[in-house]
């Protein structure tokens, strides 16, 4: 064994001396797919760390205890003062502001004058914090974000309302350290300082808002703090964060946005994989009269194999290490880039763990790819020297090495289950895109006998040029397969990630205004309830008005057990969630149970929404510990109902009996179903009469959304662009392995009379066939898999985009017409003579 | 006098790369008549089939003037060569030379198809009957024999009928009893369309069966 590696590594030497012009393909679309995985995983390391590292600066404090539509009281106060070494609060809430007539929806951050325990606001005009919020000319400050200087057009120093209250406008809020949610709020932001809205209703009992008590810990303080307070706090409805996950959510958007581009840098991967086969190949068949030699030589198949196996392997070796440095390099170009649409820093450097990763994606592929090219080596006989042999004969290898192919194969599937933490995803990818392979290859024969079918047709005889196309397509040994694959592959990345993002944007942006209301109304008072329904119900544009009393409470306990115990990590159950009570089961179909009567007295009764108690693995007759400002309130399930969150109308999860909740402070939420004409005067008169409340236009938050989304899509569009970059890198491969052939049937034509407009013509039909072959069976698979994703995954109805078809359809063609016009030089400029000599 | 079919004079071929010049036909002077078979004969590498290349439009010729029904050849940049190929010539290879992603019908058609004629498969299959090929006529080369092959060429050079017919050692590839009936078929074709047939052989027995036989020695006619 010994010897036989020694000679092959020998003659794998002398091989090697020939250079590397024959694999740049092969090198081309291994560096391409890992280092796409590299930067992916690097990118997201280092927001990863940049994360870890403030986390504290975005909680705004070591830890962070919150309750809802309360602060703490005099007891809790106590006790969080007691465990920490400094405390600020801070209040977050919605409000109008108001300029004249002009009035806009704003996130407030009421503030004391410990905020920020870490980090630096950034002001413009600069200024410290503490400066702006004082004010001048006796009226409190306010900082905001420059959206809102913009869209009322405020300049620094004017005046303007909050609520009743006048404030005036000192600087432009840059940036504010704690920003964990990345800016995403229903209105742009706005910070003040609490002790200036005393006296006023907005922060009153039963308004909507949270209170942060952020708490500066010693080092290590952490967990002892946590100890000693949440036993006490949590029953009353207390939220712990701290700063070991500072932005829980930025958290998980970047782990998995990481984790869905790392699967479509996986689907590049296999892009590339054509490539690496199909350069294999064509290597190896160039080889067969040197592996015929050595075999009369009397070389064993072993040694053969050897021998190319070390060639390809010293390559991939080269190309991961290429592709690793590219990858590690990339970042340094990317979050630049990036960072102005996050708030937190990356920390740049190189992280071995993305880089490990991604060379070992290569590692599995390279050798997935090549295992079966190489097989063939073994096929090559002596005699084959007698003969015009090639390695393209259709047998299959030994089942070693399907077996070992299999195995690879299984083996990538697990490591990318793993590494992504969406093993399901991980597990559909890799079945989507073995489909993909399949369909692509099936295409790319349908397409050649379809070809030679209609190159026979009547009808095509009369267009020569057509006829001769369609022949060559649909001809032995034409380039139908290569090119539907490794085009189409790509294409059909993009084409499902287009189809997706439509959906999601179509389902949200273009459903929803026909069916959404046009303003949640929020805070409005119990003694503004009667008003606020006077006003609408003569105004003409209005067609509907649901009003409902709105609590918000934690669901603590099921059946006397923690709700974490029974229902898991549900999102129902993670938070605070809006609740009500009614007398009747309005706009609703109760499923299970029975409703309570109209009149009923006795103990608190829940009506449950079905879906999620089903999820939750909850029913009728289990027992909701719902803490409510505080206070605990126990209830029983006696009937399921539906709600559909769809049509962003007014649902509620839990409803109770009025009995059980109308003593609690609360205020009331209202939606309005309004036409757009009316919209205007119903914010300008119901924020004149009642300054406290606050109107949330939905065509407004549904503009926020679908920005956010837009930019998420595109990083999900650049990420399948590199995909067909590597396919476009296949298709060049492609196109120049079927140079010689070209230029060779190139000079045949012009012998017998053909002139080389009519030629380029020719040439470029075909590719723009097989062009429109790759993006048709694209746009079918896209839109299959952007399907699948918007009914199982969004539960949404499905439109076909037909533009993004048509985009990606007309973006085949021009792909495979340039790659192939990109040579057409040589055989068309090649004299017929020297061509044909060549080959007698 | 009869008009030359080709006139060739002082004609000069040099071919260069980076390793130096080789000069491959040292002024030639030639004239073909309507009609005449003409067999070029010499040694492996003395020009015979490089010439014969020039004749044909192929390659253009370093010095001197190739006429060809009157018209110079040097004047004409590759694509009217193409259509004075496609208007008046055909040419045989030792290799066939067919088109390998067409069946027999499609390669003899096409030159027909090129010239813009109406009922080219009509007429690529009645010559594809004439070299005896009627049940081969939707196999693609790679699925005939050489001699197969090289029937087919002979057809696809003859179906438009050129007064020119060129032929570079058409049984160079071919056994001898395959390749005897291919030179009968070779001059049969000829006799049918009365073209004037140039060819370059090695064979002395076939240059014996044309009109007029030319040596060439060390790229000169010797």
């Amino acid at each position: 064994m010994i010897q036989n590696v020694a000679m092959a590594w020998r003659l794998t030497r002398r091989e090697l001396r020939g250079g590397i012009k024959g694999f740049r393909i092969f090198l081309a679309c291994l560096i391409l797919g890992v280092a796409a995985i590299a930067a992916v995983g690097s990118v997201r390391e280092a927001l990863r760390a940049g994360l870890s590292s403030q986390g504290a600066v975005l909680l705004g404090g070591d830890a962070s205890i919150s309750f809802t539509y309360r602060f703490a009281d005099e007891a809790e106060l106590a006790m969080i003062t007691d465990a920490a070494e400094d405390v600020s609060v801070v209040a977050d809430f919605r409000s109008m502001i108001v300029l004249g007539e002009e009035r806009a929806l704003t996130q407030v951050k009421a503030v004391d004058d410990a905020y920020p325990l870490y980090g630096t606001a950034k002001l413009d005009p600069p200024m410290p914090m503490a400066t702006a919020l004082d004010g001048m000319n006796g009226q409190p400050g306010i900082v905001m974000d420059d959206l809102l200087i913009d869209r009322l057009g405020l300049q620094v120093g004017d005046s303007l309302m909050l609520g009743e209250i006048p404030f005036v406008l000192m600087a432009e809020l840059v940036s504010e350290p704690d920003n964990a949610t990345g800016g995403f709020g229903l209105g742009p932001r706005s910070i003040l300082r609490r002790s200036a809205l005393e006296g006023s209703s907005l922060l009153s009992e039963g308004t909507l808002f949270d209170s942060h008590y952020r708490l500066r810990l010693p080092e290590g303080g952490i967990g002892p703090a946590y100890g000693a307070l949440m036993p006490d706090l949590e029953p009353n409805g207390a939220r712990w964060q701290d700063a070991r996950d500072g932005a829980p959510g930025m958290r998980r958007l970047i782990d998995r946005l990481g984790a869905f581009l790392v699967l479509v840098g996986l689907a590049g991967l296999a892009v590339g994989g054509v490539g690496i086969s199909a350069a294999i190949r064509s290597y190896l068949d160039e080889k067969t009269g040197t592996i015929a030699i050595l075999r009369a030589l009397g070389a064993e198949r072993r040694v053969i194999f050897l021998t190319y196996f070390l060639q390809i392997g010293i390559l991939t070796l080269l190309g991961l290490t290429l592709g690793v440095i590219l990858g590690a390099l990339i970042p340094a170009l990317l979050v630049p880039v990036i960072a102005q649409s996050l708030p937190v820093s990356a920390e740049l450097t190189v992280y071995p763990r993305p880089l490990a990763e991604a060379a070992l994606y290569g590692v599995l592929a390279a050798l997935l790819f090549t295992l079966w090219p190489l097989a063939r080596t073994e096929e090559v006989k002596a005699a084959d020297l007698f003969r015009d042999a090639a390695l393209g004969s259709n047998r299959l290898p030994r089942p070693l090495f399907i077996g070992l192919c299999v195995a690879i194969l299984a083996l990538l599937v697990w490591v990318a289950a793993r590494f992504s933490g969406m093993a399901p995803l991980a597990m559909w990818s890799f079945i989507g895109l073995g489909g993909a392979f399949a369909t692509l290859v099936l295409t790319g024969i349908a397409v050649k006998y379809a070809a030679r079918w209609l190159g026979h047709r009547q009808i095509l005889r009369r267009v020569p040029t057509l006829r001769m196309a369609f022949t060559a397509v649909g001809g032995p040994g034409g380039e139908a397969g290569a090119v539907v694959l490794s085009l189409g592959l790509g294409l059909a990345v993009l084409a499902a990630v287009g189809q997706i993002d439509n959906n999601l944007r179509g389902a949200i942006s273009r459903d929803l205004p026909d069916v959404a209301p046009s303003f949640f109304v929020v805070d409005i008072q119990p003694d503004q309830i009667d008003a606020v329904k006077a006003r609408l119900d003569g105004d003409p544009f209005v067609s509907r008005i649901d009003t409902a009393p709105m609590l918000r409470g934690v669901i603590t306990q099921i059946n006397d057990r923690p709700a974490r115990e029974v229902a898991g990590g549900h999102w129902v159950i993670r938070g605070d969630r809006g609740l009500t009570y009614s007398a009747q089961p309005t706009r609703t179909t109760v499923v299970e149970g029975e409703w309570w009567p109209e009149d009923y007295q006795g103990p608190p009764q829940i009506s449950f929404a079905a879906e999620e108690a089903r999820e939750m693995g909850i029913g009728i007759g289990d027992q909701l510990t719902i803490n409510i400002l505080g206070r605990d309130i126990t209830g029983e399930i006696t009937s399921l109902r539906e709600v559909d969150f769809s049509q962003a109308g007014m649902g509620f999860i839990l409803t109770m009996n009025p009995s059980a909740l109308a003593g609690a402070p609360h205020s009331y939420i209202a939606t309005i179903y309004s036409k757009q004409e009316g919209e205007a005067a119903i914010l300008r008169d119901l924020g004149n009469a009642h300054p406290n409340i606050t109107l949330i236009s939905v065509r407004d938050a549904i503009t926020q959304i679908t920005g956010l989304m837009g930019q998420v899509s595109a990083a999900i569009t650049y990420g399948a662009l590199a995909t067909l970059v590597t396919g476009f890198v296949v298709l060049m491969g492609a196109a120049a392995a079927g140079e010689r052939a070209r230029t060779y049937e190139a000079a045949i034509l012009k012998t017998l009379g053909a002139t080389r407009a009519g030629i380029l013509v020719n040439f470029a039909i075909r590719s723009a066939v097989l062009g429109a072959a790759a993006g048709l069976v694209a746009v079918v698979a896209g839109g299959i898999a952007g399907w699948a994703v918007t009914h199982y995954i969004m539960e949404e109805s499905f439109a076909f985009d037909l533009p993004n078809a048509l985009a990606i359809v007309s973006g085949g063609v021009l792909a495979t017409v340039l790659a192939g016009l990109f040579f057409a030089y040589r055989p068309l400029s090649a004299k017929p003579a020297r061509v044909l000599r060549a080959r007698e | 006098m009869t008009t030359p079919v080709l006139s060739l004079r002082d004609v000069r071929l040099t071919l260069g790369n980076n390793a130096g010049r080789t000069e491959i036909l040292k002024g030639i002077d030639l004239n073909v008549t309507t009609g005449e078979t003409v067999g070029l004969t010499g040694p492996s590498g003395s020009g015979k089939s490089s010439l014969l290349m020039l004749m044909g439009g192929l390659d253009q010729a370093t010095g001197g003037a190739v006429h060809a029904l009157g018209q110079d050849l040097g004047a004409m940049n590759e694509d009217r060569l193409a259509r004075f190929r496609r208007d008046h010539m055909g040419v045989v290879f030792q290799s066939f030379h067919l088109i390998p992603t067409m069946t027999a019908v499609e390669n003899v058609a096409t030159p027909l198809e090129l010239a813009g004629v109406s009922d080219a498969f009509d007429r690529a299959t009645q010559e594809l009957e004439a070299v005896g090929l009627s049940h081969r006529l939707h196999h693609y080369p790679s699925q005939m024999s050489g001699g197969e092959q090289q029937r087919v060429a002979l057809a696809r050079a003859a179906a438009p009928r050129p007064e020119i017919l060129l032929a570079d050692e058409p049984t160079g590839n071919l056994d001898g009893a395959t390749g005897a009936a291919i030179m009968d078929l070779l001059f049969g074709l000829r006799d049918r369309h009365g073209s004037t047939l140039i060819l370059v052989t090695h064979a002395s027995e076939l240059a014996e069966r044309c009109d007029r036989v030319v040596h060439i020695q060390d790229g000169r006619l010797a």
